[in-house]
């Protein structure tokens, strides 16, 4: 992995505006747009992950981060579609009913669309049968559910409940301040993410799971 | 010694010697269900919320009340979009923040608390403590720090770019959230409040170059302006201040709570012998979900790292379905043993 690339670092140092010409430079050397958003967006975007799990980094510097790479994607994404090439992996996901909180549950989103995996993003205040209809919808791999307040959760455990009975086969992966890991297992998602980070952990996890 | 509570947290503020460990854990939700009230009337009608501090204070022995609700005050008297669910927090509308444009600040007054809002709510909250208890219990006011204010106002998502954007813009908005918070501290000391929480959660999502650059300065502001206001202080930022241990420390603060992620031991090391810590359980894992017996385990951990200059609490709000049998360990070691 060539971390040093400009655009790599670009992504890593949040620097948007020196993004469109980098990009430019990739496609103008005979990069592909997958080839760029695999080999130097994503490797960014893991190393930004990384720092932000040692505590090198923080809040602010991973939303530069990933406001430069979705710059990136500004370009890149058009020429991925006019190619016919579609995203491997899709997920869905929202705070659930009754929090409006957004930020946890968007710096996963940003994590999650790093690793090249689409997201659809339903919002805040989301009430279950709206997850339902979104993964009926999408049938995405991966299904997050993010909640700020203990008071909220009964929303997360009834949203799992829901999924369950409807018949869905999406991966839940939960998380939020008052979420545990054993609260995960209770009420049966697939996996837990402490951040944004391990959020990709958990996704990269599932999906190349081999049963 | 016999002494009662204002005069134990008072005394123990003072670094003379008192009875026992005093006792100040956060309770908002807890105490709402407690009365059997939903929490939107709690947080809308100051005779609910004062009814319902004062039955937990008097059931588990807490050393205080609290006026302590939301984060949604100031920015609702401001006129910014705010959601009112009926057995949760009034919370802030993200998507429509009231300074999504930052040319509006400069149109944006400062709201008068005592102007009827939700602002004047938490000053009759304070100024019916004070008629009620105000003898016995040590009241504590509360008002927004610099960093959660501003995320309310700005968005919390917007804001932490602006930090890189336009950080002009950061200065200008703390400096009008200093202002209002000043105000509203006052407000609450003159109705009979000894003691100002200042809630300034968001400040746990930046670093410590940003704290110590944009969050510090504003909180020293805020921090010294109610001490020549004649108010003590309380420092609660939820989250993992690991990195902010040190400067935290240097705020002045009577007591600084410590969040679950932060080791007092840590935060021991970086503030010094005399800084008053309080904290840290874990709110879910511990406090709510173990047993007593891990409870008491735990803070008598809690205190043996921090030392006499301690008061017994958890890293954040007691949540509201904490079994009774619970929040009563981590009171009743509190009960039994000297700082």
């Amino acid at each position: 992995m060539n971390d040093q690339h400009p655009l790599t670092q670009a992504i890593i140092g949040g620097r948007r505006k020196d993004v469109p010409q980098l990009v430019q430079q990739c496609l103008d050397a005979g990069e592909t747009a997958g080839s760029i958003v695999e080999h130097r967006l994503v490797p960014g975007m893991a190393i930004v992950g990384d720092r932000f799990k040692r505590n090198e980094i923080f809040v602010p510097e991973m939303l530069l981060a990933a406001r430069a790479m979705k710059e990136a994607l500004k370009i890149l994404e058009p020429k991925l579609v006019a190619a016919g090439i579609k995203p491997e992996f899709y997920a869905v996901i929202g705070t659930v009913e009754g929090d409006l909180h957004d930020i946890g549950k968007n710096l996963v989103a940003m994590m999650w669309k790093g690793a090249n995996i689409e997201v659809i993003d339903l919002g805040v205040n989301v009430p279950a049968a709206r997850y339902i209809e979104a993964v009926k919808q999408h049938n995405p791999h991966l299904l997050g559910l993010s909640t700020l307040l203990t008071t909220t959760m009964p929303a997360m455990r009834q949203t799992v409940q829901a999924i369950r009975e409807a018949g869905l086969s999406v991966k839940i992966v939960v998380g939020g301040a008052p979420v545990t890991l054993e609260y995960a297992r209770e009420i049966g998602a697939d996996a837990y993410a402490a951040d944004a980070a391990s959020a990709v952990d958990a996704a990269m996890s599932l999906l190349h799971h081999k049963p | 010694m016999n002494m009662n509570s204002r005069t134990r947290l008072l005394t123990h503020l003072q670094a003379q010697p008192v009875d026992r460990l005093p006792l100040m854990p956060i309770t908002m939700q807890f105490a709402a269900a407690h009365i059997g009230v939903p929490y939107r009337q709690y947080a809308t009608d100051y005779h609910t919320l004062v009814e319902a501090q004062l039955k937990v204070a008097e059931n588990f022995s807490f050393d205080f009340v609290s006026a302590i609700s939301d984060p949604a005050r100031e920015a609702a008297d401001c006129g910014a979009d705010i959601a009112l669910f009926d057995d949760s927090p009034p919370a802030l509308k993200e998507d429509n923040a009231l300074l999504a444009d930052p040319a509006s600040l400069a149109r944006l007054k400062i709201p008068d608390p005592e102007g009827g809002g939700r602002m004047t709510d938490r000053l009759n909250a304070v100024a019916l403590f004070k008629e009620k208890v105000g003898s016995d219990k040590l009241i504590e006011g509360w008002v927004e720090g610099p960093m959660a204010e501003s995320a309310d106002l700005r968005g919390i998502n917007t804001i932490m770019l602006d930090f890189y954007d336009d950080p002009d813009f950061i200065r200008d908005l703390f400096a009008f959230v200093l202002e209002m918070e000043l105000l509203f501290a006052r407000a609450q000391l003159r109705r009979g409040a000894d003691l100002i929480g200042i809630g300034d959660a968001a400040a746990s999502l930046v670093g410590p170059e940003i704290y110590e650059e944009f969050v510090w300065p504003y909180e020293k502001k805020l921090v010294d302006g109610i001490h020549a206001a004649g108010g003590l202080v309380r420092l609660h930022i939820c989250g993992n201040t690991t990195k902010l241990l040190r400067k935290m420390g240097q705020l002045g603060c009577g007591i600084v709570d410590l969040d679950f992620p932060a080791a007092i031991a840590d935060a021991r090391a970086q503030m010094g012998p005399k800084q008053v810590l309080l904290g840290n359980l874990d709110p879910v894992k511990v406090v709510r979900n173990s047993t007593p017996e891990h409870i008491t385990s735990c803070i008598a951990e809690c205190h043996r790292a921090a030392g006499a200059r301690y008061i017994v609490g958890a890293g954040c709000e007691i949540p509201r379905d904490t079994p009774e049998a619970n929040l009563r360990a981590l009171c009743d070691y509190a009960l039994r043993t000297k700082p």
